[in-house]
């Protein structure tokens, strides 16, 4: 139709614009609504269903020492999860920060850690794996005071584990797709004391105040010598 | 006094506003008195080349800078008017309560009042770099201004404190005229000190400050360093002239000095506890206040408390207290422990800016310490040359109705 309207002569430009505008606004939504999703958590679930379950299918995983290379060949040449930890990156440097929650790639990161050291699979109870740093929020979820009637912290309409400021949000209906994310957290600082004021102008002690002051100390040594040594002799 | 009018035929005694100045005693003074003089001169001198440095530069050789607008000239504003209250509180029991024990004090205790709170005027004036615009001041003052107040009022003490001096030395008016001097020099002086602790407790946005309790500070804490002052330069008196205090008159006077100092302990111990009792503390109060008790102003505040309650202890002791050496080192203690408390005191409010912002400590700059050196050294010199020449000493039994000129 584009097309057509395009060769169509000059004088049925009006035509040509009505056609094509809700086209172009179709588009711009199409691609706000995809956008979120595909900027910066491309590569992470965003529907609160696993995306590479069953773990094992590539676990456990061992590297080629000092490279980025598995030493086995992974489906799609695979080498490792893009994910970003936002929120929780407090919680250690790059991959330590997994291993707080996840157990070793080498042996069944589907494996999350919670209270007590034990171990339980991804597909069980993971919100036990928040009740281990957020006990005061997951008694909360328990009392069906936070996450009203949600089944896991982790499910759609909940917490990504690994961006918890975001929340999965279920695909919409007439599209079809993974979902996506959206903030409810505001970005929090820490408290801090503001940072100093620009530092104020030095002081200014002019030479001839400098020589002044020399001068008038020596007198005064002299002075007070003398004073001391007077009270000697008495 | 006309009785010492009659008793020095003395040369070297010119009589003038009815006071016998004795500038005799000068000539014959000796020669480590003059070497005093002389010490007290180059520090003047200093001062002196330190002040034609703020005319000549301005504000640029004070450490005063926009986080720290008021430096070593107010923390001496607060000390020494605070030191002149002792001289009042002697005279006032003295003449109001009948307290005679202190009467052979109350020439000098007048003398230093009114030469304190001059120094304490001379860092106002000497820190406003174009001190002709005091005019203004006066012409056009700011009624929401503390500073109205307390700076007329200081002006108002020292008058009255010459005056006083005068009708004490005279005998003018008798006894009556000095207790009636009396009854306008306190309630003065309350108001002095009371609008001094104003400039502090009525800035809103500076925390520690923001109390009324730091009025009833003010006055204790006056009261207190200005007595043990005043202990410390009877002490001297009797070391440089040959005027004797009674002993008795010594143990009064740290018995007063230890009540007052009790009281001025409490109240800052009271006011340090409410401000940073968990509960109570906002968090401005709770980082200014640390800054003091274990932060980088430790070492000003931390004295006030240890030389407060150490001179405290001192006096407190019954089989010592009456030595003098234990006096004299409670009253230093005391006195360089408010010395310490105006410092942290303007301190703490400037530690951090009213947007939370933390400064560098303030220090002062060569020529506002120089400056301030020369002041207090020519109010030494006023003390010195006056203890000299005027007639310091109370007749031991004067008839106030008497000598009435
Ligand atoms: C397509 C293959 C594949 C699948 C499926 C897979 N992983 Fe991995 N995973 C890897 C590779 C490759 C690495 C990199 C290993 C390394 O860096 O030591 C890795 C590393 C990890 C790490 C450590 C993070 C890091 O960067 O070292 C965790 C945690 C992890 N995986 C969790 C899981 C979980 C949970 C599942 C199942 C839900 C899973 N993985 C499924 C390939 C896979
Ligand atoms: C706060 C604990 C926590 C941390 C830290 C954490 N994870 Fe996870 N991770 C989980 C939980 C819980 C799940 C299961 C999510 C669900 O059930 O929806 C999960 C799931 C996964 C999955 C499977 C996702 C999918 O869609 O199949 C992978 C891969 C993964 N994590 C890798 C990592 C990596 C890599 C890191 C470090 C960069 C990491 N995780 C850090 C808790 C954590
Ligand atoms: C090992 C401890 C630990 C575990 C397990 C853990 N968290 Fe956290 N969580 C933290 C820390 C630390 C922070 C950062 C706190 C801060 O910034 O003040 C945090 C922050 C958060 C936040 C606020 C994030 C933001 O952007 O402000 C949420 C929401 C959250 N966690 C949810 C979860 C959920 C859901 C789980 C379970 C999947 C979980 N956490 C498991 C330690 C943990």
């Amino acid at each position: 139709m584009v097309a057509l309207s395009w060769r169509s002569p000059a004088g049925s430009d009006r035509r040509w614009l009505s056609r094509v505008l809700p086209l172009l606004v179709l588009l711009v939504l199409a691609a706000l609504i995809a956008l979120p999703s595909l900027s910066a958590f491309a590569g992470q679930a965003a529907s609160g269903e696993l995306f590479y379950y069953p773990c094992s299918s590539c676990h456990p995983v061992t590297m080629v020492p000092g490279t980025e290379r598995p030493t086995r060949l992974l489906p799609n040449d695979f080498t490792g999860h893009k994910i970003v930890l936002v929120g929780h990156d407090k919680l250690g440097e790059d991959d330590v920060a997994c291993l707080t929650c996840h157990d070793d790639p080498s042996r069944d990161p589907g494996k999350l850690k919670i209270a007590g050291g034990k171990l339980i699979d991804i597909k069980g109870d993971v919100s036990q794996v928040c009740y281990r740093c957020h006990s005061t929020q997951y008694k909360l979820w328990k009392a069906g005071d936070h996450g009203k009637g949600k089944p896991k912290c982790t499910a759609a309409g909940c917490h990504d584990p690994h961006t918890p400021g975001w929340i999965y949000a279920q695909p919409l209906q007439p599209f079809i797709g993974s979902g996506f994310q959206f903030r409810v957290l505001s970005q929090r600082e820490a408290f801090s004391p503001l940072a100093p004021p620009a530092p104020a102008p030095a002081v200014d002690t002019p030479p001839w105040f400098r020589v002044i002051v020399v001068l008038g100390l020596v007198a005064l040594g002299v002075q007070i010598v003398r004073l001391v040594l007077g009270r000697r002799k008495q | 006094m006309a009785v010492a009018l009659v008793t020095t035929p003395r040369p070297g005694v010119k009589h003038f506003i009815g006071i016998d100045f004795d500038f005799g005693a000068l000539k014959n003074s000796g020669r480590r008195y003059w070497g005093f003089i002389a010490v007290l001169g180059t520090f003047i001198v200093l001062g002196g080349a330190a002040w034609l440095l703020y005319f000549t530069h301005g504000g640029s050789v004070m450490a005063m800078r926009d986080g720290s607008p008021w430096g070593l000239w107010f923390t001496n504003y607060m000390y020494y008017v605070g030191l002149a209250a002792g001289g009042l509180v002697v005279y006032a029991s003295v003449h109001l309560f009948g307290a005679e024990q202190f009467r052979p004090l109350s020439r000098i205790a007048v003398l230093l009042a009114g030469v304190f709170v001059m120094m304490a005027l001379l860092g106002i004036i000497t820190d406003m770099e174009r001190p002709w615009r005091a005019v203004w001041m006066l012409l056009t003052p700011n009624p929401t201004s503390p500073f109205v107040y307390t700076g007329s009022a200081a002006g108002i003490y020292m008058v009255i404190c010459f005056v006083d001096l005068w009708i004490l030395i005279t005998g003018f008016g008798g006894e009556k005229l000095a207790r009636r001097m009396t009854l306008i020099a306190l309630p003065v002086a309350i108001y002095l000190h009371t609008t001094t602790a104003f400039v502090l407790s009525m800035n809103k946005s500076r925390e520690l400050w923001h109390t009324a309790m730091m009025v009833p500070i003010f006055l204790s804490s006056a009261i207190a360093s200005g007595i043990a002052l005043l202990l410390i330069s009877a002490y001297v008196l009797t070391k440089v002239t040959d005027i004797r205090f009674k002993p008795s008159m010594f143990r009064s006077l740290s018995t007063l000095l230890s009540t007052v100092m009790i009281i001025d302990l409490f109240l800052i111990t009271v006011d340090v506890l409410s401000v940073f009792w968990p509960t109570s503390a906002s968090s401005g109060h709770t980082l200014r206040f640390a800054e003091f008790l274990s932060g980088r102003y430790a070492w000003a505040f931390l004295p006030v408390l240890i030389l407060g309650f150490g001179a405290f202890a001192l006096l407190s002791r019954r089989k010592t207290r009456h030595l003098p050496a234990v006096q004299i080192t409670a009253s230093v203690m005391y006195v360089v422990a408010v010395l310490f408390k105006r410092y942290s005191l303007m301190a703490m409010g400037f530690s951090y800016t009213t947007l939370g912002q933390k400064l560098p400590i303030y220090f002062p700059s060569a020529a506002e310490v120089f400056l301030a050196l020369g002041i207090l050294a020519f109010g030494m010199l006023i003390l010195t040359v006056g203890v000299k020449v005027l007639p310091m000493e109370v007749p031991e039994y004067e008839d106030a109705e008497v000598t009435s000129l």
